[in-house]
């Protein structure tokens, strides 16, 4: 058995991607949470949370983590609480429910292509690893439809609680997710037509070879983005749970490891959402909003940007690594300033300890990450000659399995960096709009985004036919 | 090894779809709430759309849940939502009119059964309907082409009518209730409503 992992290092890889990325995007969640605490409190000029602590013994550090120890206590409080079941509700629906939006969430993530296929030699003939978990042909079209189930979850959940306020909540929710998956379709289907395919693969690759969908599909771009807002339940399109209306919405009734289940969807939804708009308007997995200049390879599909990073691959993450590990010791010097302001203002002697021994760890913990990072871009520069290990093969070019691993660990980075762009979009957003009316949501759905979106597609149409 | 294994792996597959879809199905005819036997609809639907993948038809599959599952069962339970709010209802569950129904899918049933115990010739490597196979054949405009987009355009015309006519249909209701009538027409429209609404009650 060891053997055969050994000879068949790619069937392995491709065994393992469906456990390893849904396990790696999922840390994330507890990012983002920080990032909506941190952000709301950032844009609404307070403290933020400062106050959950685990104390260190040993090195007698009270440690806050930024705020990271609140997730720590939200999970021990949610999953430690009484499982209450109120007793008016559908008992069965009602435990039912919460699982269905974050099992729809993580089917999403299997179809983003997370890294440019790899080709390899299996035995006589080539073989490719997709960077997807499903590989379809129709790849967005299998994603709306697990975004459609997705909205079974607050439906039943509502329904199944038996309660007012969460019938409310739910009727909301899946009327406002019917209405914006029009325009959802429609908007995407510009994007679509350009490229000739629905494979969210070619999506990326035709990104590579022309440019970024953003720069030639700005409205539709814009319209998926809203839609997104609306599909992941976000504010300003939080109808559904409506706190200041109808107390909490469809998870009124829904407490402990139930209620965190439903929370952890919205972040999900919120990463896989993000992770959508990156691959179909920010180049997914590509570098650089053009083709890259690369002698000998003018075929129109060869995936240039791919090919490029794997001939300069010591140089690019050299750069990634040492842009790291700037963006690390440029963080430390901050938290020194921070420390230094603490130490001038505190009365309290014993807080300004505690706080010293503190940010001396966390100094101590970003200097020390980010040399690391600088030395590691210095090795990768020296060590990582690349240029010359590719062959040839059947107008393939093969590389050796290690550069095909640091490859897509790279462009796995880079469609996380910019998800995560959007991802504080979504924070940004929530703290800055209020909550619109439903009629409003309604009125912008069916009579704004529907039309725009129509003349968008036909417009794209026309030059397409045009241009070709 | 992974020949045996995806082969081993599709029975497999096939087994819990099956098992899936024929326990919905049960479920389907036994529950007693509408939405429990949405619900179950669903399920049935999924576990097709299972079957249909694993028969080489992923753009089938796709549309199954996309347009079924997703779509029109998701109408359905608004529907149910909407029309249980005031009353949490149920309904009997096998009564003699199921029963005499049930003679519908048995007859299918032994069809289908008899269908495939013909062993119609099937080529098991086709890819039979995938995006890349169903869109040329769809959209041949050529004159020698099959002509089934004519026939696409005609369902989209048939369906803008539809839509049409549902929201002529609903935007009278809406404007019969509106506080401000506009004209006398409507006004007096709005009136018969509401005596109409008062009768029933």
């Amino acid at each position: 058995m060891f053997d055969w992992i050994l000879a068949n290092p790619y069937a392995v890889a491709g065994l393992l991607l469906p456990i390893v990325i849904p396990l790696v995007v999922f840390q994330i969640l507890p990012l983002l949470v920080l990032i909506e605490r941190r952000g709301a409190a950032f844009i609404q000029d307070r403290a933020g949370p400062n106050r959950a602590y685990i104390y260190i013994p040993v090195l007698g550090v009270k440690l806050r983590a930024f705020g990271m120890i609140y997730n720590a206590t939200d999970a021990v409080k949610l999953l430690f609480k009484e499982n209450f079941i109120p007793p008016f509700v559908h008992k069965g629906w009602y435990l039912f429910a919460p699982g269905i939006p974050v099992i729809t969430g993580l089917l999403g993530l299997a179809l983003i292509p997370w890294f440019a296929p790899m080709s390899y030699v299996a035995g006589e003939s080539l073989a490719v690893l997709s960077g997807q978990m499903i590989e379809a042909n129709s790849g967005i079209l299998l994603l709306f439809a697990f975004g459609g189930l997705g909205v079974y979850g607050i439906v039943l959940g509502s329904w199944a609680s038996n309660s007012k306020y969460s019938l409310l909540g739910g009727m909301r929710a899946s009327a406002m997710m019917i209405s914006y998956e029009v325009s959802m379709g429609l908007s995407v289907m510009g994007m679509l037509m350009l490229v000739g395919s629905l494979g969210l693969t070619q999506v990326v690759e035709w990104q590579g070879a022309h440019t970024w969908g953003i720069v030639v599909q700005p409205i539709g771009f814009l319209l998926f983005l809203v839609s997104m807002f609306a599909e992941c339940n976000r504010n300003p399109f939080d109808v559904a749970e409506g706190e200041s209306e109808i107390v909490a919405g469809f998870h009124t009734e829904f407490n402990g490891v139930k209620f965190m289940t439903f929370m952890t969807a919205e972040y999900l939804h919120v990463i896989a959402a993000s992770v959508l708009l990156a691959t179909v308007y920010l180049g997914g997995y590509q570098l650089l909003p053009l083709p890259l200049p690369l002698d000998g390879f003018d075929a129109p599909w060869v995936d240039l940007n791919t090919l490029w990073l794997k001939n300069h691959l010591g140089i690019i993450a050299g750069l990634m690594l040492a842009g790291g590990g700037a963006g690390l010791l440029g963080f430390a010097y901050l938290l020194v300033g921070r420390r230094r302001t603490y130490q001038a203002n505190d009365a309290n002697a014993v807080l300004k300890a505690e706080r010293s021994k503190e940010y001396g760890l966390y100094i101590a913990v970003f200097a020390l990450g980010g040399l690391g990072m600088l030395a590691g871009a210095v090795a990768s520069v020296m060590l990582m000659h690349t240029a010359a290990l590719g062959q040839t093969i059947n107008n393939t070019v093969i590389f050796p399995g290690w550069v095909n691993a640091v490859t897509a660990f790279i462009q796995f980075n880079i469609l996380i960096g910019k998800a995560m762009l959007f991802c504080w979009l979504f924070v940004w957003v929530r703290w800055t709009l209020p909550r619109f009316r439903y009629d409003q949501i309604m009125a912008l759905g069916w009579k704004v985004m529907l039309n725009i979106a129509l003349v968008n597609l036909l417009v794209t149409a026309v030059i397409a036919k045009l241009v070709r | 090894m992974f020949e045996s294994l995806n082969h081993s792996l599709g029975t497999i597959y096939f087994g819990a779809f099956a098992i899936i879809a024929v326990a919905c199905a049960i479920g389907l005819l036994v529950v007693r709430h509408p939405l429990s036997g949405a619900i179950n609809l669903v399920g049935v639907m999924l576990a097709l759309s299972g079957i249909y993948a694993l028969l080489d038809s992923p753009f089938l599959a796709v549309l199954q849940i996309l347009v079924y599952a997703g779509a029109i069962m998701m109408l359905v339970v608004f529907v149910i939502m909407v029309l249980n709010q005031a009353k949490d209802h149920r309904v009997p569950g096998l009564d003699w009119f199921s029963v005499i129904t049930l003679a519908v899918p048995v007859v299918i049933g032994f069809m289908l059964v008899s269908t495939v115990r013909m062993n119609l010739p099937a080529s098991p490597d086709a890819q039979r309907a995938t995006v890349e196979v169903l869109a040329p054949r769809l959209f041949d405009v050529t004159a020698a082409g099959p002509g089934y987009y004519l026939l696409f355009e005609l369902i989209g015309i048939l369906l803008l009518v539809a839509v049409v006519a549902a929201v002529l249909l609903a935007k009278r209701s809406l404007d019969t209730s509106a506080s401000e009538p506009d004209s006398a027409d409507s006004a007096r429209e709005a009136q018969e409503v509401q005596k109409e609404s008062h009768g029933a009650h």
